[in-house]
């Protein structure tokens, strides 16, 4: 009931809009206050232990279109609220026309469905819906180079998604069935069959186009960079990780293990060079959300179920910090009308102040300083890894992240400047409290098994050594400016990367 | 099996959908292969999952004779209109580029807004 609900809502909510167009920000509002009380119930209705599941339309299983609620996707629409209360406030003066908040409607009510989807046809069309409606967003303010970056994240989404398609029909023409779970059932005597490996490596190329890994998300930088910056707290905290929770929802049915570290290991530490050496705020930002789905996919690919946790720790660490950075870094670039980071450290008097203190809180949080909400997910990856050369890895991407986040500090000096109006502040709250308390709350998010792990003296010494040894790090690399290729951000080479980058992915998987 | 059939000739529409996406520079001419890109995807989905000898999947129809699966025809429209829409919004937003640079050559504009943004 609530699982079907709450994307319905805002498929109403999407309509209403349009047609009340002077109370649209109260319409939000209120169509927030229902979601909280729908996923209320939905936690009331989970507290068993079991997951939820409906069938649309009253048809059985396997004919009709599955939605089911799990842990897992509780904790995700937890997230959506956040970030869309913190948005909605963020934007509560702003002069935005109707069709703006129709087109952030159909967002939430298209993410809701992702986080429930249990089929591939459904999730293949909310991942379309998805596509459109960011597209439509990233292009809304109409100047050139949001309009060339929307269009080539709809190329290039549309051509990924289209190859996910193939793999959908060969599914369906082996199993005779869109749904995971059956798909999952009828695949368990043939794991590596031949087309089941071609199949497979179909959807995964597909959906990593949409969810971030460094050499499929070629169009991300851009899009992320060029977007206003409600907007591209949305994308990066939300959109990005709906993919990646369909790459989770895939494991249940095929092997992807394989694949999925060499993915995470690369997009990791791609992101993280390419962060490093990027001197524009906003595109920095964009280069993390790389370098951080990298972790997410990371543990996602250990496949345990500490790697999972920590994982669904870090997509809500991540979807909270860097939210809070994108809508931070929109006022400091705005108010100091510079968007480089020696400009704005320049300038750094014209900041609110309550703009800087959000950025230092999200800096905090994703350089993983104990015990904000970046440590948590990272500690509990780094427990659920085995192999030492994971560990390497994750090692590495964290004295990478903060490396490139040591930048910011002279940003940090407490001045006074001009002061933010009160919904901004309060935007920056709803994502801010979340990250400092992070490690109370996520009681309720992991059991309490699991989350003692990270709550050893190790995690938090080997966190502060890391953030110490990214601050040399930082010291040695700052005075070499070094170019990194930017061409293979252009539209035809971002295709060509994905084509080798689906023959990458069926290697590993006949090798896995 | 016959060496042409839906899904080879699905395979070489989606080949030269990419290298049109890929070799050609004019944005118009990108959106129509990405189009035939689609498009073969489709024709692969209905092709594979196509049945003969069924007939049309209607109740009252005699039982004795399989039916049509039509499940791929469902999907295959949903698809369709889909790709509509992205075709039709993408040719909106090539439009906005071309009254601005008067030029629908994607390197040519590429260029022209790596240009502004890095004065």
């Amino acid at each position: 009931m609530m699982v079907a609900l709450l994307p319905l809502v805002h498929f109403g909510f999407a309509a209403l809009s349009l047609a009340w167009g002077r109370v649209t920000r109260e319409l939000i509002l209120l169509s927030l206050v229902f979601d909280a009380v729908l996923v209320g119930l939905l936690s009331a209705g989970l507290s068993q232990g079991k997951p939820l599941v409906i069938v649309l339309g009253g048809w059985e299983k396997g004919i009709g279109i599955e939605l089911a609620a799990d842990r897992f996707s509780l904790n995700l629409t937890v997230l959506v609220l956040l970030l869309g209360g913190a948005v909605v406030a963020y934007l509560w003066h702003e002069r935005l026309r109707p069709y703006f908040f129709m087109l952030l409607h159909l967002l939430l009510g298209s993410v809701y469905t992702l986080v429930f989807a249990r089929d591939l046809f459904n999730i293949y069309v909310t991942l379309e819906l998805l596509t459109l409606v960011s597209f439509l967003l990233v292009g809304y303010e109409r100047k050139p180079y949001q309009i060339w970056a929307s269009l080539k994240y709809l190329l290039l989404a549309s051509l990924g998604l289209g190859i996910y398609l193939l793999g959908v029909a060969i599914i369906y023409y082996h199993t005779g069935t869109l749904n995971l779970g059956l798909v999952a059932a009828r695949l368990v005597d043939q794991p590596n069959a031949p087309w089941v490996l071609l199949a497979s490596s179909l959807l995964v190329t597909g959906v990593a186009v949409k969810s971030g890994i460094f050499i499929f998300s070629l169009w991300l930088p851009a899009a992320h960079s060029s977007a206003s910056p409600a907007i591209s707290a949305l994308l990066s905290g939300l959109v990005i990780k709906m993919g990646v929770v369909v790459l989770f929802r895939l494991t249940s049915a095929f092997s992807l293990s394989l694949p999925l570290l060499v993915l995470g290991a690369l997009t990791g530490l791609l992101g993280v060079i390419y962060a490093i050496f990027t001197y524009d705020l906003k595109r920095m930002l964009a280069f993390h959300t790389l370098s951080q789905i990298g972790y997410i996919t990371l543990g996602i690919g250990i496949g345990s179920e500490i790697g999972i946790a920590g994982s669904l720790e870090y997509i809500i660490g991540h979807g909270l910090f860097k939210g809070l950075l994108f809508l931070a870094a929109g006022v400091a670039v705005r108010t100091a009308g510079e968007g480089d980071i020696p400009g704005l450290i320049a300038r750094r008097a014209k900041i609110p102040l309550s703009a800087r203190v959000a950025l230092l809180v999200g800096t905090l949080g994703i350089m993983g300083v104990p015990p904000l909400a970046g440590f948590c997910g990272k500690s509990l990856l780094s427990a659920g890894v085995q192999s030492p050369v994971i560990q390497t890895v994750l090692i590495l991407i964290s004295l990478g992240t903060v490396a490139s986040f040591a930048k910011l500090i002279p940003l940090f000096r407490i001045e006074r400047g001009p002061s933010s109006t009160w919904p901004v502040k309060l935007a920056f709250v709803i994502l801010g409290l979340p990250i400092l308390l992070f490690l109370p709350l996520a009681r309720l998010l992991v059991p309490t098994a699991q989350l003692s792990l990270s709550l050893h003296v190790l995690p938090f010494v080997k966190s502060l050594l890391v953030v110490g040894g990214g601050f040399l790090l930082y010291r040695l690399l700052s005075r070499r400016p070094f170019h990194l290729p930017q061409r293979i951000f252009r539209l035809e080479e971002a295709i060509l990367v994905i084509l080798s980058g689906f023959f990458l992915i069926y290697l590993l998987s006949v090798l896995g | 099996m016959a060496l042409i059939n839906g899904v080879t000739i699905a395979i070489v529409l989606f080949g030269i959908g990419l290298l049109g996406l890929i070799l050609r520079r004019d944005l118009v001419i990108k959106l129509l292969s990405l189009g035939l890109v689609n498009g073969s995807t489709i024709l692969c989905l209905v092709s594979l999952n196509a049945r003969v000898d069924g007939v049309a999947p209607i109740v009252h129809s005699p039982a004795s004779v399989p039916y049509v699966d039509p499940l791929p025809h469902a999907l295959v429209l949903s698809a369709i209109v889909i790709n509509f829409a992205i075709l039709a919004l993408a040719l909106v937003f090539v439009m906005l580029l071309v009254e601005r640079y008067h030029t629908t050559d994607s390197q040519r504009i590429e260029h022209e807004i790596e240009g502004e943004r890095t004065p």
